[in-house]
């Protein structure tokens, strides 16, 4: 089953009023892949990903998310985000819960699991992340990495069969951002199927099994990461890595 | 012969008091569970039901308080609708709280950062979780200085009631007064009493907003 699709995405365009944020964009994503998109900003990245969890809903093309055609219809919409995780450049955790409670709510709400149960599972990611002794704090209580790592932990509570990850170490000081990598390498050794919008190149190097560049809504290449950093075929894909490699 | 002041006058204006704070806990429960109705409709994203919703808090902050007691009271019994005074006006408070309220709670609804909803629907939450779990509990806390602040507009507004006979502190101290002849001494006692209700109030409010201030500086 390694060659399951989980994510197809076919001739998806998107517009912002006039603005096309997404052109033609034809993805597949098969069980276990890890892949690591990058680009300017304004090329869609983000954008890409939000459509997949339907944060963003297209105006041409469809989305297959683990068998599930995305439609307007709420019934897709949620089968398909109790699937897929997501992590996110400002965390986004709920201010006024613990981050145990953090962890419990949406198994509890969304997969209607008892109380105990949710509890062992929010226990047991929270293990995971090496968060476990912090439960009880309140998210403002812990540092940018820490938050982080819970926001992951929160997102695997739904176990879910693929994590987006929005660019989460962008918001994070320069010592933090190696906690969180080393988090997102682990989940990636466990065989976690993963989608990330990051600048991390070290990262994508060492875990990707394909680099995805995009420029203004297209993807202008893609490749396996050595093929593609040693060897990159668009000029456009050369400038950019000139740019955001020349202070690595 | 003219009564002084006495204590059964103190004891009608008591009277009087509770007649205050009961038509404004009534019209304040019904104005924030209406309130949160409305404030729910107006952020429900859906353009007609917003647009009506507006309107209703147009119409309502956009006339006077006066103007609505009196449609409830005498315009309602036009229709056949004969209200007992406290109905006719709990009634009048209600509607018109809720507009305010409303608004309120739709600022604060929408102070809510949106990566806080859109981490609830990425979790898979339904609309209900969202609200109930994520949004409002923040939102509470965010319009807590504002509504304290509308609850001591609200106290003193209650004597409006007074405009369709109904006997309420602003009232009997004017009762009282007529009968005594000493207007300075009884409104005295009756600013006295909204003073005592009023005050801490609005002390808790300030103190509220300091707290959230500081908490949001973290």
């Amino acid at each position: 089953m390694q060659d399951q699709i989980l994510i197809e995405m076919n001739g998806v365009q998107k517009w912002y009023g006039g603005y096309q944020a997404l052109r033609d964009i034809d993805l597949i994503v098969r069980k276990g892949e890890k892949i690591v998109l990058c680009g300017p900003s304004g090329s869609g990245k983000s954008t890409l990903i939000r459509c997949i969890n339907r944060l963003e809903a297209i105006q041409q093309g469809s989305i297959v998310v683990n068998g599930h055609r995305l439609d307007d219809s709420i019934k897709a919409i949620d089968v398909v985000r109790q699937d897929v995780g997501m992590v996110f450049q400002s965390f986004n955790l709920f201010p006024h819960m613990t981050v145990l409670q953090n962890c419990m709510l949406a198994p509890i709400r969304a997969r209607r699991i008892g109380k105990t149960e949710a509890e062992a599972i929010a226990r047991k990611y929270l293990e995971r992340v090496r968060i476990g002794d912090q439960a009880e704090k309140y998210p403002a209580q812990l540092s940018g990495g820490q938050q982080q790592r819970v926001a992951i932990a929160r997102a695997l509570c739904m176990q879910p069969k693929v994590m987006l990850f929005d660019e989460p170490t962008s918001a994070l000081d320069p010592e933090m951002v190696k906690e969180v990598l080393d988090t997102m390498i682990g989940l990636a050794n466990d065989g976690m199927t993963m989608i990330c919008v990051t600048h991390e190149m070290g990262f994508a190097r060492q875990v990707a099994d394909r680099v995805i560049f995009m420029a203004e809504g297209q993807i202008i290449e893609e490749g396996a990461p050595d093929a593609f950093f040693r060897n990159p075929q668009q000029a456009r894909t050369r400038q950019f890595l000139g740019e955001i490699l020349a202070h690595h | 012969m003219t009564p002084h002041f006495g204590l059964p006058e103190f004891g009608f204006l008591l009277r009087g008091l509770q007649w205050t704070v009961l038509l404004t806990l009534v019209a304040f429960a019904g104005g924030c569970s209406v309130g949160l109705a409305v404030a729910l409709l107006r952020t429900c994203g859906h353009k007609g039901v917003e647009r009506i919703t507006r309107i209703y808090i147009g119409i309502f902050q956009g006339t006077p308080l006066l103007l609505q007691l009196f449609v409830v009271y005498y315009g309602l019994a036009l229709t056949g609708l004969k209200l007992d005074a406290f109905v006719a006006v709990a009634i009048g408070f209600t509607v018109n709280a809720s507009a305010f309220l409303g608004e309120i709670w739709r600022g604060a609804i929408q102070a809510v950062p949106r990566g806080q909803t859109e981490a609830a629907m990425a979790l898979g939450l339904h609309y209900s979780s969202r609200m109930r779990d994520i949004v409002l509990p923040q939102a509470i806390r965010i319009s807590l200085p504002a509504t304290i602040g509308y609850l001591v507009q609200l106290i003193k507004g209650t004597s409006l009631a007074a405009i369709v006979g109904f006997i309420e502190l602003a009232r009997a101290g004017q009762i009282v007064s007529n009968q005594t002849f000493q207007p300075l001494l009884v409104f005295g006692v009756v600013g006295a009493m909204y003073f005592i209700l009023c005050w801490p109030l609005s002390w808790w409010g300030s103190r509220m907003e300091t707290r959230l201030a500081l908490a949001n500086q973290r």
